[in-house]
């Protein structure tokens, strides 16, 4: 299996949405790569996976999973892993990821990112689980840290150590968030920057930016507007400490077109060097809107659009 | 039980049951901001959210003929009784048709407008499935060319009879017109994928008979004879009408209903 050292360092990349499909597909933008939901891939026999083998033909792609549930206490899904296996083999992805959660229990799935009690009972189980799953992908898997929005009262291990003491017993990478480490600091009354400073930044492969919606008693991570200025601070902190981890913006709501998107990501630039700005991390108040808490790109919107008149 | 799987049992009936849920602040510690049950319900309404729309992107023509409010209405209990088992999303909106169906509220006195909802929502779900099901593009089609004994209906192909005009009133949405519920009227469907867009094929009765044997994979001939005997006429009077200039044989072919095989 690969490790997770000899895994490539990408640049600045997209995450893969429906809305622009069209524009990639003809003008085959100039761009290092991009991220795709591997969800909205696995099961496809139409144009979503059409899309992602001509895409990955021309561009490095990496699979972002929402649905492995690395945390539940159900068996692991080997059907699941099973499609996901194909689909890599299909489109060779640089390396194949998800999230530190759990997404449903008892057969039933919520489709949300769900926090995991931080426990050494639950730091025993997703080991166990991780290795499985290298085992079955034959490769290693990058971990994200979720957003949250609530803490377990039993928890007592940080979510650092809880990732740190994980990749070393499992050799699985990381994906830093971290807008993610923005909202959930900002929801749970943690610092952030000390997140950063405790992260075991030699075990990240990859980094996340987002941007987010603050209701004033907490932050919504909605992926629906540009990266916020504390959160690109939290970026220049963490980015040297990777190494040059390869980067990349999720936007799930309000998608604009490609070229601002594309634009805001090539923004990580000039945050890439310069000194840390601790009086940037205070967060701007956004306007109070429907919160649905970690987005993901859903692919049915472009169903109507694709049945001819 | 594990502590992890009890907890992870109490935090998902929250979400799905929020009205089951007790003292959960005894297990939640509370933000910055929020007391532990104020952090959950930031779950508990993003778990409702993020479905309702999955569920409106997968029926936008019901939602527009239900209007928003009645249809989540609708879905958040469809949601209560049928939640989420699948990794995928596409399958959220599989068992939908059918709970209208068997929670429909008018069962003793069936009323049009509910039933018209559920010829919606059926026809829906097929589009949906078409979209995405495994299809026959990057692959040769039947052409003009291909004799009869070796043409076979493509696999994304889908055929129903609507009690309805559920495609018209589809396409009116889609155009951004703003459709009445119609009145009932009895429509033959034929959903074909081609090139990734999926078309709605209005059908005659007979045309729906024909490609219905073709459905249950019999071969051409075989659809003639049912045609002849529906119409008790000749075989041979049925395969000239097939091949005659202006049947639907060209238009089909053209739209991809056929590969040759």
């Amino acid at each position: 299996m690969t490790g997770i050292g000899d895994l490539p360092k990408l640049g600045l990349g997209l995450g893969l949405r429906h809305q622009h499909f069209a524009h990639i597909l003809n003008a085959w933008p100039e761009i290092d790569w991009f991220e795709a939901i591997s969800e909205n891939f696995m099961d496809s026999g139409g144009r979503p996976r059409h899309v992602i083998r001509r895409i990955a033909d021309r561009y490095p792609v990496v699979l972002h999973g929402v649905s492995m549930s690395i945390g539940s206490t159900d068996p692991l899904n080997l059907d699941y892993l099973a499609k996901l296996r194909a689909l890599a083999d299909e489109v060779q992805p640089q390396w194949v990821s998800d999230h530190l959660c759990w997404t449903g229990v008892l057969g039933l799935n919520s489709h949300d990112l769900l926090p995991l009690p931080l426990t050494e009972e639950t730091l025993a189980h997703v080991t166990a689980r991780v290795h499985k799953v290298q085992e079955v992908l034959d490769r290693p898997l990058i971990l994200e840290n979720p957003s949250t929005y609530l803490t377990f009262k039993h928890s007592d291990v940080s979510e650092t150590d809880f990732l740190r003491r994980l990749s070393q017993a499992t050799d699985c990478g990381l994906l830093l968030d971290v807008n993610n480490v923005y909202v959930s600091a900002f929801n749970a009354g943690t610092d952030p920057v000390d997140y950063i400073a405790d992260f075991p930044c030699d075990r990240v492969v990859q980094m996340h930016l987002a941007g987010h919606q603050n209701n004033g008693t907490h932050i919504i991570d909605t992926h629906d507007r540009p990266v916020l200025p504390a959160v690109w601070e939290l970026f220049r902190l963490a980015w040297a400490g990777t190494g040059g981890a390869s980067t990349l913006l999720e936007w799930d709501g309000n998608v604009p077109d490609f070229e601002t998107c594309h634009a805001e990501v090539l923004k990580a630039r000039s945050y890439m060097q310069g000194a840390f700005d601790p009086s940037q991390l205070a967060s701007l108040p956004g306007t109070v809107g429907a919160e649905v808490s970690n987005p993901v790109d859903f692919i049915a919107p472009g169903v109507m659009a694709s049945v001819a008149p | 039980m594990t502590e992890l799987r009890a907890l992870q049992a109490w935090m998902q009936s929250a979400l799905l049951r929020p009205e089951t849920v007790r003292d959960p602040d005894d297990r939640i510690a509370p933000g910055a901001h929020l007391g532990g049950a104020e952090c959950l319900a930031i779950y508990q309404r993003s778990y409702a959210l993020r479905l309702l729309a999955c569920m409106r992107e997968q029926f936008p023509a019901l939602t527009h003929a239900l209007g928003v409010d009645v249809f989540n209405d609708f879905t958040r209990e469809y949601l209560r009784e049928c939640p989420a088992q699948a990794w995928t999303l596409h399958d959220l909106g599989r068992r939908f048709p059918e709970y209208l169906e068997q929670t429909r509220p008018d069962a003793d006195a069936p009323e049009p407008w509910i039933d018209f909802v559920i010829e919606l929502a059926r026809f829906e779900r097929r589009i949906f499935v078409i979209f995405d099901a495994p299809g026959h593009e990057g692959a040769p089609y039947a052409t003009a060319g291909t004799p009869d004994a070796r043409l076979k209906l493509q696999p994304c192909f889908d055929l129903a009879t609507y009690r309805f005009p559920v495609a018209r009133y589809y396409h009116a949405v889609k155009d951004k017109a703003d459709p009445p519920i119609p009145a009932p009227e009895q429509c033959w469907i034929a959903l074909v994928r081609k090139d990734y867009f999926v078309r709605t094929i209005a059908l005659t009765p007979l045309q729906h008979a024909f490609l219905e044997v073709l459905h249950l994979g019999a071969d051409i001939d075989a659809a003639l004879s049912r045609i002849a005997e529906l119409r008790g006429i000749p075989v041979e009077d049925t395969r000239a009408n097939w091949l005659a200039e202006g049947s639907p044989r060209s238009a089909w072919l053209e739209a991809g209903f056929f590969i040759d095989a």
